[in-house]
């Protein structure tokens, strides 16, 4: 029994490794993965800091020298300043001849941008930053809290109020992040981590899933279409058939991952991942092997209805569809791992994976559940096994036309 | 000896194979015949127990099929196919691996059919780089090379040239002298009246004829002879033997009484003509099942 179920597995395996399909999908892949997961990062750290240089026209002429205290405080790692300020105000030229001359300049790449600043007569600030691009939000939303500080000190100074009280005032509290942990450790992964480490793991079981089950319909049509099922159902009982495909291409899709977790491990080398972000390894692993399990199986059981390559695309991708579920669902969990539609997704086999790896992310998921969805994913493996099984059996040897939903309802009854 | 029993198998509504009966003895080529849709591949999926029968018996060497009956059968289905980017010699040793055959007496069993049927150049030849013929013969190889005790065989011949014909011919006809249970499907007449001493003929899935094929033919062949003789004014009006004759320019063919056995005959006649060709007619095999179809369709 085993050892046919082996037989099968090596041929798929072996086979399938030496394909040039297989070479192209394991350097594809990870660098698909890389620029999902790495390239966010890099784009959401800051640019490599370097020193900026910014110009004001600052027609009042109060804010100039306090903008420049206030943003004396943001400094680059080597101690330069981040920020260098240039006094454009020329009291001889007016604001639309000095826009004229400083757009230039921001345009010759001169200057990084320059903040206009007009005050009205009943004391409110029009402030614009121009730039030669929209998004810098950073500096905008630095000078802004620049000028506010400025202002309401000029104010606050203006009604009396001690200087050392405003220096108070502004002295603004921060509120940081933390995650408790089981033993009572704390963790700073932030947001984002958590989340594309998420993304990457539901990219990770899709792409497997996909591949895998790609190869396993073909496989069957292959077999299927050459009449060479029959050679080897008359050798092998179709369960075995089943299973050795299974285990053989499970192993092609492991043999993958381990390849890519190389690949990953590098990564960390780098520090690009962080290595706390593998902390609840044990159970990813299983929600993993068992999703992907799952899938699987459904995937032979479809797989092995259809005759054609048309037909067997058709259904991958209303498959790949479902599979995409989870990912709609992500960002809504990883924000709100309590609400109760996430509580739900979480105990249906086909989200389980996905939605239980990320609540492990965002929240102290207790054993209880780990353990409950778990025996509900194995039950869901068992059941998708057997209907899948049945309709392999007397799906490999029917060569007629489509079969209608009919047909295979009254398969599973026989 | 495999003995079939009541065969019965049902799809739905259906009833592909109606209450067959048949044995097969070791060292002979049974002959399963019958026109397309009569039920030959659903009776031959329930003899190699890829499909459950849905009453009736199968039983091989008077055991019931068992998980071991795998290893013993070898079948070639009709349409051929094989795994096209693989080479030869895995896609062998695979198939050897699938009836439990151990890796190095699946090689060497490997090279020794591939030496047999002339193709050893082509070992580590990708299956797709092979002609047609040759694909044909590595099936037929991945089909035998665990010497299987009983082997099923659905149109062996199509897509063979007729000296590649001859090559596997020969090599069914000598695994007769190994003893082994060997049951023919063919649409080729001439090729079943040469291999097959039994034939079950069959028609929607009921048995329409089945028997000795010799007797089959006796059956039907309503006692004909043809004979040369040189003309000498006897007429063969005078023989009471004769119902009736047709003369044609070489030969005349004659229709005997049934009771009369033609070898008798001839010696009777020998004392009266001088005879320089005589031959007892056989109706051929496509005759036969011509006619059996038509009457059974007309039924």
């Amino acid at each position: 029994m085993m050892k046919k179920i082996i037989a099968i597995a090596r041929w798929e395996f072996l086979e399938k490794v030496k394909t040039k399909t297989f070479l192209i999908s394991l350097i594809i892949t990870p660098l698909l993965i890389i620029s999902f997961s790495v390239l966010p990062s890099l784009l959401f750290r800051q640019e490599a800091p370097r020193v900026e240089v910014i110009g004001v026209i600052d027609t009042s002429g109060i804010y100039f020298d306090n903008l420049e205290k206030e943003l004396e405080k943001y400094v680059l790692p080597d101690g330069q300043n981040n920020y260098v300020l240039i006094n454009l105000t020329q009291p001889n030229l007016d604001i639309e001849e000095l826009k004229k001359i400083s757009d230039n300049k921001v345009l010759k790449n001169l200057l990084e941008g320059y903040l206009i600043i007009q005050t009205t007569s009943n004391d409110s600030v029009f402030a614009e930053y121009r730039s030669n691009a929209f998004g810098n939000f950073e500096i905008v939303g630095r000078l802004e809290e620049a000028i506010n500080s400025v202002r309401i000190a000029q104010i606050l100074q203006r009604e009396g109020m001690k200087t050392n009280i405003i220096s108070q005032i502004q002295d603004r509290p921060v509120v940081h992040q933390k995650k408790i942990e089981k033993e009572g450790k704390v963790s700073d992964l932030d947001f984002l981590t958590t989340f594309f480490l998420s993304i990457v793991f539901i990219l990770l079981l899709m792409m497997m899933v996909i591949y895998s089950g790609q190869l396993l319909v073909r496989s069957i049509i292959e077999e299927k279409s050459s009449r060479l099922i029959e050679m080897l159902v008359s050798s092998s009982t179709p369960d075995e058939l089943l299973a050795g495909k299974v285990l053989g291409l499970s192993l092609l899709g492991l043999t993958q991952i381990a390849i890519w977790a190389l690949i990953g491990l590098g990564l960390v080398g780098t520090a690009l991942v962080p290595l706390n972000a593998f902390r609840n390894v044990l159970p990813m692993l299983i929600y993993f092997i068992l999703g992907f399990l799952f899938y699987t199986t459904l995937f032979v059981g479809i797989g092995s209805a259809v005759n054609t390559e048309q037909q067997a695309q058709q259904i991958t991708t209303y498959l790949s569809l479902i599979l995409m579920l989870p990912v709609v669902i992500a960002m809504p969990v990883i924000q709100n791992p309590d609400f109760i539609v996430t509580k739900i997704f979480s105990y249906i086999p086909l989200t389980i994976p996905t939605v239980m790896v990320l609540r492990l992310n965002v929240q102290n998921v207790s054993n209880f559940e780990i353990l409950l969805t778990i025996l509900i994913l194995v039950l869901s493996i068992i059941i998708s096994i057997k209907i899948s099984a049945k309709i392999f059996r007397i799906g490999i040897l029917s060569y007629g036309n489509k079969l209608s939903l009919k047909e295979i309802f009254n398969w599973l009854k026989e | 000896m495999l003995v079939v029993k009541n065969l019965v198998k049902r799809f739905n509504s259906t009833l592909a194979v109606d209450n067959l009966s048949f044995s097969v003895d070791p060292g002979k080529i049974f002959g399963l015949l019958g026109p397309n849709g009569a039920g030959k591949t659903t009776t031959l999926r329930t003899i190699l127990n890829i499909i459950k029968p849905s009453s009736g018996e199968i039983i091989f060497n008077q055991k019931p099929i068992t998980y071991d009956y795998y290893n013993l059968i070898g079948y070639l289905p009709e349409e051929r196919g094989l795994y096209k980017r693989s080479k030869v010699i895995d896609v062998l040793k695979y198939f050897a691996a699938l009836k439990n055959v151990n890796k190095k007496d699946a090689v060497q069993l490997a090279d020794i059919w591939l030496k047999k049927l002339n193709i050893l150049n082509y070992r580590e030849k990708k299956i797709d780089q092979l002609s047609k013929g040759n694909q044909q013969k590595v099936q037929l190889i991945a089909a035998i090379i665990h010497n299987p005790l009983l082997l099923i065989l659905d149109e062996p011949f199509t897509g063979f040239d007729p000296i590649n014909q001859q090559e596997v011919k020969n090599l069914i006809l000598s695994f007769l002298s190994e003893g082994k249970t060997i049951i023919l499907s063919t649409h080729q007449m001439d090729l079943a009246e040469k291999l097959c001493e039994e034939i079950l003929l069959i028609n929607d899935g009921k048995e329409v004829c089945a028997g000795k094929l010799s007797n089959i033919k006796k059956r039907f062949s309503g006692n004909n002879i043809r004979l040369g003789f040189k003309e000498n004014g006897i007429s063969l009006k005078e023989f009471p033997e004769i119902v009736k004759f047709d003369t044609y320019s070489n030969y005349t063919d004659i229709q005997l009484r049934d009771d009369i056995i033609p070898s008798h005959f001839l010696k009777k006649l020998i004392e009266k003509i001088e005879v320089h060709h005589f031959s007892v007619i056989e109706p051929t095999l496509n005759r036969i099942f011509i006619d059996l179809i038509k009457d059974d369709i007309h039924k």
